[in-house]
């Protein structure tokens, strides 16, 4: 690596005033995790980093507001999500995802804001949020404004922050009673990889159909994306047919990007054998029964 | 070593019974464990020197091309950039700067050609490493581009584009001399074997077979990366510090290049952080050697794990396969063309391709086999030895073919094998007559370990299970010499100077028990001095499972000569014949009860506690090198390595996905010196493996290799280990080992790939040829056999 | 561009210290370069492997990803801090005498996380061992004795094994 100015700013608004959206070389750094790769690879040569390790308070508090909405500070790191009793709660699919996500060490460092600003593909936090219906809030030296995370992830490695924004909070919506929800990871090559495919499902039943399903996937495209025509098959009934359907329109609809974990081809037939194990897995759940 | 006949192996006397041991057989723990459990062992990785500098090495980013520049200034613009130094520094020092143990043919750094992306062109040295690297960046280089060759089997065909315009053989193995001089080829060696008349006999057998299987290429991934230190103190002297597993055979080759006699030349290691090969023979240490001597400053070389990538691999392969068959499951002959690619540089490949090509028929008893092996240059990073020598290829052909066959004539795999497995007293192909070899032992260890005679659970639903074994074979590699000393102080305790190099093996408390069971002391008593030319005499290498045997011979045998001595001086102070004194718990007695310790015997010899008895033994095995024109010889190994593995998988018939769950290994390891440590050896081996088969593999664009990380080129971890997992030892001592001990590094990874494969074919009916055996590759075997396969990629 | 070094303050295995550090220095670089520790150490640079475990704040970190001006402030533990010199930590006798490890290389990341998962989870099932030391890779594959030394050192822990260890 090569030398850089660092800054440790003691408040959001000191740090916020120390990022300059016209110099793509000066970056915020929370955990590290991922742009100290990136820095030692020399993809990426700050000129500044503006360190938020200093930064306390909501940024990183986990609560619940009156509505029930989880309320994650940006900084909280994942293994405090992993811990907390409001996330085993709220959404027990963040916790048990969080279990086999990358290992010990990078959990305890990596922060849930930084794990969304850096945009990356493989993550496999990012389509379960989006079935859960995330919002993000962005706060810059002029304000702050909500993003729904399907509109912060834009491309591969690609985020619609301005580059003096920085993810203050992630707000995740009560979800429905009856909610049941699954996340599958499909590695390809050692147990503990990075997810070749990731699937996030969620829906509840009502009736005997399924309502507000969702369907999302990541690493198998270019960027963690819902998979509508999915979610629609889902609105036509509830049984082992309409999932099977449900993963083939998935398979149908997804644009796969092929990888050393395996071509296109076989990310589109793995997007269907895990579209429907995770609806089959969520269905079984015993959670919000 | 040309002329000199290898002295015979003395003093090897009938193996003692093991009741009869003290310290062989005894699980002792590793003498250095304090050290590696609290963080304190030496690794070469921690060294420092006052005034040092680290060197980063600027690399071709063409596969093939000719150099037709290098603009240093830029990078020596940085502040802190020392000195860049390229090709034409090393000429000032260097006439001819190739290197290699088998070819001359590797530049220190890169004279008019690059043959690889990723070969060293420039280094740039600054005492700051992260100055080194961002001027290493900066270092400018253009080429004119030449067209590459990748794949091995296009590489040895006619016109495709040449590697090194002529053949340089070193010389350091006589039997490549032949080679000197050719041109116009990639093939480096060619090593063939016949042994009846196979061509006939396929035009009587009842069924012939033939098919062909690839394997990937695939890195050994030390977690010590490779790094070497080099200093120069005087003005003719040159100490290299290196993680090596042969500094014998650095210190030649170093002193080759530089002209300069050995003896001026000294190179030490430490522990190493793993080595499996990619820290054989030289690799950075003649770099930085001229480094140091071109600045005069000691120069550290560090690999990350990403360069490694591009130090040393193991050798992609195809092997063609043809077997004669009879009837009743007879193989009466049998065919092999093996491939090797083995990169832009030869390294020890060439050795791979005819000391491991000659038992690519595997360990059958076949009449009639026809054995080519070819050494091929290509463009791609260069390939060596890890663990297995080239064996692990080789296996991984012949094993799904046999399976293949038994299937095929609805044979019991596990009966057919043993109804050709070679057995003691036949002929190998090699002419040399088989013994000590537990092949069918190990098979049928397996197969019972596996319970093979009752029924299997197949699995339900998506989920199919499968079971397989296999089993592999190693010829012990030779010409070879191992040399030790043991050196009794005037206390009574000793020092074991040995060249073995602990990797992580326990060489350093196998070779302690050794020394100490001969000597009659404690094993905890012996101090294992770690490789140092200046105080170790020569050893070979630490490779190919050499060591327990040849080192552990000559360890015995230098332990009995200072045994012998400390009789004599004995049965001068007690006055008893020497033949009446027995030596042992550190003294020497006689019948009558009188003892002497060795402390005591010292101070009767000089008059107080000083001198030293300095016992020595060399080890050289008899050895007769194969004619090259039939591959025949009466006696082509010291000791034959067998290794036989047993698997019980599922396979997600949806996703592709393996799953081992229970994997067995069976080693014939003649006399295990510490049984503990010799079932870690089997187990480690068989997990390597594992990787190597389920999913390691090099992934290459354009000649560069685009997953060099451990982001994306993934290792076994604690998760891919299988919930059951057992190695047996097959102990049955050899009349000529050290206690009856062979070597056991390899023989874990022998089967694991065919039986893993064979499994895959047990539960789903698909056979699968190419390794790694990747989900996707499985899953498109799957669909193609239900006739709905997967759209192209 | 100014090297921008700055003296950093924390607590060593239980000792107040201070190093001058430049901004691009990980924790494995400071250990090394200002306390000549060298437990932790850089192997695939990018925290999968494990070699370089230290714990900062009673969290376990990848010193390699880490950047040694974070450590301002800090409580920092290491692998040398374990044992005296004289004794061996339960969880480095558990290690010898169960030969979890061959080359060594990878053993003090092993340890440092064997005393993290073991602070939590005292009586840690075979899975939960190894999903806790998924993110240590150990090239030698010496996992199956990895997993006897650290269920060895559980057990020892639950059965107050230091204190019966003193004793006999």
């Amino acid at each position: 690596m090569s030398p850089f100015e660092l800054l440790e700013p003691a408040s959001l608004d000191e740090a916020l005033a120390a990022l300059d959206p016209s110099d793509p070389q000066v970056r915020p750094i929370a955990g590290g995790t991922a742009l100290v790769l990136m820095m030692k690879s020399r993809v990426f040569r700050p000129q500044r980093l503006v360190s938020l390790r200093r930064l306390n308070g909501d940024l990183r508090r986990v609560r619940v507001d009156d509505d029930g909405t989880l309320r994650i500070g940006a900084l909280a790191s994942l293994s405090e999500l992993e811990r907390s009793p409001l996330v085993a709660k709220a959404a027990p699919v963040v916790a048990q995802a969080l279990r086999t996500l990358s290992n010990v060490r990078i959990r305890n460092v990596a922060t849930l804001g930084g794990h969304l600003a850096h945009g990356d593909p493989h993550m496999d936090l990012p389509p379960i949020l989006l079935t859960l219906g995330t919002r993000v809030r962005a706060s810059s030296p002029t304000g702050e404004r909500w993003i729904d995370l399907a509109d912060l992830i834009v491309g591969y490695y690609e985020t619609s922050l301005r580059g003096d924004e920085l993810i203050t909070e992630i707000a995740i919506p009560p979800l429905a009673a009856g909610t049941r929800a699954h996340y599958a990871k499909h590695t390809a090559l050692s147990a503990d990889d990075w997810p070749a495919v990731g699937v996030a499902v969620a829906f509840r039943r009502e009736n005997g159909g399924l309502r507000d399903a969702r369907v999302a996937v990541s690493a198998a495209t270019e960027r963690p994306i819902r998979l509508s025509a999915a979610e629609a098959v889902l609105t036509e009934g509830g049984g082992p047919e309409t999932f099977a359907h449900a993963a083939d329109a998935a398979a149908d609809e997804v644009q796969t990007l092929g990888d050393l974990r395996g071509s296109a081809a076989y990310k589109r037939e793995m997007v269907r054998v895990h579209v429907r194990r995770a609806l089959h897995a969520a269905d079984a759940s015993t959670e919000g029964r | 070593m040309a002329g000199v006949k290898t002295p015979p192996a003395t003093d090897v006397t009938a193996v003692p019974a093991l009741d009869a041991l003290r310290e062989v057989s005894r699980n002792v723990k590793r003498v250095e464990s304090v050290e590696k459990v609290t963080g304190s062992a030496e690794y070469i990785h921690n060294l420092r020197l006052p005034g040092m500098l680290y060197g980063k090495i600027v690399r071709s980013t063409v596969p093939h091309g000719r150099v037709v520049s290098i603009d240093t200034s830029a990078a020596l613009a940085v502040p802190g950039v020392h000195r860049v130094i390229t090709g034409a520094d090393v000429l000032t020092l260097v006439k001819n700067p190739h290197y290699g143990p088998a070819f001359h043919d590797q530049p220190i750094l890169a004279v008019d050609k690059v043959r690889f992306v990723g070969d060293p062109v420039a280094v740039v040295l600054a005492a700051d490493p992260h100055v080194a690297e961002e001027a290493a960046d900066l270092v400018e280089v253009t080429y004119e581009t030449l067209e590459p060759v990748f794949d091995e089997v296009a590489a040895a065909q006619p016109g495709a584009p040449i590697v090194h315009d002529e053949l340089k053989p070193a010389g350091t193995f006589t039997d490549l001399k032949y080679l000197a001089g050719r041109s116009g080829t990639n093939i480096a060696l060619d090593a063939m074997v016949r042994h009846g008349d196979a061509e006939a006999a396929f035009a009587r057998a009842d069924r012939v077979f033939e098919e062909t299987y690839r394997t990937g290429q695939v890195m050994h991934t030390p977690l010590e990366p490779l790094v070497s230190v080099a200093e120069s103190r005087a003005r003719e002297e040159l100490i290299i510090h290196t993680a090596s597993q042969s500094p014998s055979f650095v210190r030649m080759e170093v002193s080759r290049l530089l002209g300069w006699p050995e003896n001026k030349v000294r190179v030490r290691t430490a522990y190493l952080g793993g080595g499996f090969g990619a820290k054989l023979y030289i690799k950075l240490e003649a770099l930085v050697a001229v480094c140091a001597l071109l600045v005069r400053r000691p120069v550290k070389i560090s690999l990350t794990m990403e360069e490694q990538f591009l130090m040393i691999t193991k050798h992609g392969t195809t092997v063609k396969i043809k077997s004669g068959v009879t009837h009743d499951g007879t193989v009466i002959a049998r065919r092999t063309e093996t491939y090797w690619n083995g990169g832009a540089y030869a390294d020890i490949g060439p050795r791979v391709t005819q000391k491991s090509g000659f038992t690519a028929a595997g360990p059958y008893d076949i009449e009639n086999v026809s054995m080519d092996s070819f050494a091929c240059y290509t463009n791609l990073p260069p390939a060596g030895a890890l663990r297995g020598f080239g064996i692990p290829q080789l296996v991984w052909a012949y094993e799904s073919h046999t399976e293949e066959i038994a299937r095929e004539l609805g044979l019991d795999p596990v009966e057919f094998r043993l109804r050709n497995a070679l057995r003691d007293g036949r002929p190998h192909a090699t002419g040399t007559i088989m013994e000590n070899a537990r092949i069918v032992d190990c098979i049928e260890n397996v197969a019972k370990r596996l319970e093979w005679e009752k029924p299997f659970e197949r699995g339900s639903g998506p989920i199919k299970r499968g079971r397989g074994i296999a089993v592999g074979f190693k010829a012990s590699i030779s010409p070879t010499t191992s040399v030790a000393i043991l050196n009794v102080y005037g206390d009574g305790s000793c020092g074991l100077h040995c060249g073995t190099v602990d990797m992580g093996q326990g060489s350093d408390t196998a070779m302690a028990q050794v020394a100490a069971e001969a000597l009659g002391i404690r094993t905890e008593e012996v101090r294992v001095l770690h490789p140092d030319t200046d105080m170790t005499p020569y050893d070979m290498a630490t490779l190919g499972s050499r060591s327990t045997y040849h080192m552990g011979n000559a360890v015995r045998l230098a332990a009995l000569d200072a045994r012998r001595q400390l009789i004599a001086l004995a049965a001068q102070s007690l006055g008893v014949p020497e033949d009446q004194l027995a030596c042992k718990d550190g003294a020497v007695s006689a019948s009558d009860g009188r003892r002497k310790t060795f402390r005591e015997i010292f101070v009767d010899r000089f008059g107080m506690q000083a001198g030293n008895v300095v016992g020595f033994g060399t080890f050289a095995p008899e050895y007769e090198k194969a004619d090259p024109k039939t591959g025949q010889s009466p006696n082509i190994t010291p000791f034959w390595m067998v290794g036989a593995t047993g698997v019980e998988i599922e396979v997600d018939t949806e996703t592709g996905r393996i799953t081992v769950t229970k994997m067995v290994t069976a080693g014939d390891v003649g006399r295990a010196i510490n049984p503990e440590i010799v079932v870690r050896q089997l187990d480690g081996a068989a997990i390597m493996q594992l990787g190597a088969t389920l999913f390691e593999q090099m992934i290459f664009d354009g000649g560069q290799v685009v997953n060099a990380s451990l982001a994306d080129y993934k290792i076994p971890g604690i998760h891919d280990v299988p919930h059951h997992i057992a190695s047996d030892l097959i102990e049955v001592p050899h009349p000529r080992a050290p206690y009856g001990a062979k070597g056991v590094g390899e023989s874990g990874t022998f089967g694991v790939s065919p039986a893993i494969a064979n499994a895959l074919a047990d539960a789903c009916g698909v056979r699968v040829r190419e390794l790694p055996l990747t989900p996707e590759r499985v899953l498109r075997a799957i669909r193609s056999k239900s006739g709905d396969p997967l759209e192209e990629a | 561009m100014a090297d921008g070094r700055r003296t950093i303050r924390f607590t060593l295995n239980g000792t107040a210290v201070a190093a001058d550090v430049a901004p691009h220095e990980n924790v494995v670089e400071v250990l090394q370069n200002a306390f000549d520790l060298y437990g932790a150490r850089e192997s695939c640079g990018q925290g999968l492997c494990g070699c370089c475990t230290v714990v900062v704040d009673g969290t376990a970190v990848s010193g390699c990803l880490f950047l040694a001006s974070s450590l301002d402030g800090t409580t920092v533990e290491t692998v040398e801090g374990l044992s005296d010199g004289k004794n061996l930590d339960p969880v480095q006798r558990c290690f010898v005498e169960n030969s979890g490890f061959q080359c060594g290389f990878c053993t003090p990341g092993f340890i440092m996380m064997t005393k993290q998962l073991l602070a939590e989870h005292a009586d840690p099932s075979e899975e939960q061992i190894r999903d806790y030391l998924s993110g240590n890779l150990c090239r030698c594959a010496a996992y199956p004795d990895i997993l006897r030394s650290v269920q060895a050192a559980a057990k020892a822990r639950a059965g107050g094994g230091d204190r019966v260890n003193a004793i006999s």
